[in-house]
């Protein structure tokens, strides 16, 4: 277990300086503006205009681009082939043996995209600029309940945990004699002493967490205090309202413009 | 100071009581150990004395445990975890996993409790210092050795300032210079601020060298309570399954061959064997 499954990238920018709710109200509007904008193109004006500024200035430019990439291009390449040729009635643009490019289902696969590539970096962007445990801290500051924060940072967190010890499972069952290659037939019963074994040593595990955070006082009432300290710039709170006003505009523009 | 006043506890759905009718009283600063076979109930008196049982794991406790002048029974856990540390033994379970680096993970508890940070910064960088993981103070919880998440999970168990440490077996991930440091921590710990130690561990030998009183368990009972060189060196280890020292084994090896006279005293620790078989020999 060597690794950490946040993608976090510590870097001295201006970007990580904002307080995580600013990252969080910035990548919402991002968001709105992806799902509602009109445009076939809109999508990747805003990634040119928006994202990569925005991950040019938080110095993650690079692990953005490898981390958008391999979730967008597969479906990229698939909503062509599906959107592009399955298309009923459409104008044909050309065509091969059997297979035929119409440009509405072109058109609708290029919009698809668009928005896929959108949402999928701005949220990666997010991820890249923001710690975990500083979002759940400014968030139960707001009100969220500190279970709820607990569990999903501590889910994130734990992945590779739980990742490495599927690995140790399938090794101890491969050692035994367990075929986990071959037929499906094979393959199907050899589920079963895999997933007991991880599921009930994964409940062991949370009886035993569930211990050891309660020997840290996690139930402990009354006020908790921060070994972080998240810094908040003067701007920062009305910055937030105005880019709140982007959602309805947003939101206008689609009404107007359809 | 804790007290236990014929306490009988038995887990949900069983019938076999885990502890059966324990009453002993273990005075404030003293170092006690606790040893026994695997099943004996060692870790089920460690959550009892943390108050986990019954408020965890509810079953049917009759007895008083009295820690730090509170009934277990009659306050909640949260009013115990100031006042009673508890570290378990496997490390990689108590790591919050909320955390970045070692030194927020340090100041997990100290955060739920609400301690103000400056006096937080203080608390964390001396416990660091203590259990010798300052150097690991930026590192990731996540990536860091059993034997480094064990002195990490140590370190934020006495980063809270407890009066009871209560430790399950905190060295089995480290090798021996490092179970040496730890133990050695503790012990001073111990002393200067007069915190009472529960050691849980199957390793005697550390038991032998570090422990002020030993209390061996065996299906649930006391069976026997005293100094590490009357109890390890005594027959009731053996008639439990409980183990012996090494020191002590050879002892009895000799013993055995005519090596070792019947009315000299079996060694518990190095020294003591070291000067005990340079005076037997010829």
């Amino acid at each position: 277990m060597s690794e950490q499954f946040s993608i976090f990238q510590s870097r001295p920018s201006r970007l990580h300086a904002l307080h995580p709710v600013t990252k969080l109200v910035l990548t919402f509007c991002l968001l709105a503006a992806a799902l509602l904008l009109p445009g076939l193109w809109t999508n990747y004006l805003l990634f040119a205009l928006a994202i990569l500024p925005l991950a040019t200035l938080g110095q993650v430019t690079g692990p953005l681009l490898r981390a958008v990439w391999p979730t967008v291009l597969p479906f990229a390449i698939s909503v062509f082939l599906i959107q592009g040729i399955i298309y009923p009635h459409g104008t044909p643009l050309f065509s091969l043996g059997p297979l035929t490019l119409k440009r509405e289902g072109l058109l609708l696969a290029i919009s698809g995209t668009g928005r896929i590539l959108m949402v999928v970096s701005n949220f990666i962007l997010f991820a890249l600029i923001t710690r975990p445990d500083t979002l759940m801290l400014s968030l139960v500051q707001r009100g969220v309940p500190g279970g709820l924060a607990y569990i999903v940072v501590a889910s994130i967190q734990l992945v590779p945990r739980f990742r490495a010890r599927a690995a140790a499972i399938l090794d101890a069952q491969h050692a035994r004699g367990l075929e986990t290659t071959g037929s499906l037939r094979r393959r199907l019963s050899a589920i079963v002493p895999l997933v007991v074994p991880l599921i009930l040593s994964s409940l062991v595990d949370v009886e035993e967490r569930a211990l050891a955070i309660e020997a840290r006082a996690f139930n402990h009432p009354g006020p908790k205090t921060s070994l972080i300290e998240i810094t908040e710039a003067g701007w920062e709170r009305p910055a937030r309202w105005l880019l709140l006003l982007t959602v309805p505009v947003s939101l206008g523009l689609r009404l107007w413009l359809g | 100071m804790l007290t236990l006043d014929h306490v009988t506890y038995r887990y949900p759905n069983t019938e076999r009581p885990a502890l059966r009718d324990l009453s002993l009283t273990i005075p404030a600063g003293q170092f006690c150990a606790v040893v026994g076979a695997n099943g004996a109930g060692k870790s089920t008196l460690a959550y009892t004395l943390a108050g986990f049982v019954p408020h965890f794991y509810h079953g049917t406790l009759t007895g008083a445990v009295t820690v730090a002048g509170l009934n277990t029974a009659s306050v909640t856990l949260a009013d115990l975890v100031r006042r009673v540390g508890l570290v378990f033994q496997n490390p990689y379970n108590q790591i919050s996993g909320t955390k970045f680096t070692v030194r927020e993970e340090v100041a997990f508890g100290l955060e739920n409790l609400g301690v103000p940070r400056a006096e937080m910064l203080e608390r964390i960088a001396a416990t660091m210092q203590l259990t010798g993981i300052a150097a690991l103070a930026e590192r990731s919880p996540l990536t860091l050795s059993g034997g480094q998440m064990q002195r990490v999970a140590l370190a934020s168990v006495l980063a809270m300032q407890p009066q009871v440490l209560v430790l399950d077996e905190p060295a089995s991930q480290l090798d021996p210079i490092g179970t040496r440091e730890v133990l050695a921590a503790v012990q001073a710990l111990a002393a200067s601020r007069r915190i009472t130690v529960v050691l849980i561990e199957h390793k005697l030998e550390w038991v032998a060298a570090f422990a002020d009183r030993v209390l061996v368990l065996a299906d649930g009972a006391l069976v026997a309570d005293g100094p590490p060189a009357e109890v390890l060196a005594s027959d009731v280890l053996l008639t439990h399954a409980a183990g012996q020292t090494r020191y002590t084994q050879a002892a009895r090896l000799a013993r055995a061959q005519g090596g070792w006279p019947a009315n000299q005293p079996l060694p518990v620790t190095l020294p003591q064997a070291v000067a005990a078989f340079q005076a037997a020999r010829p």
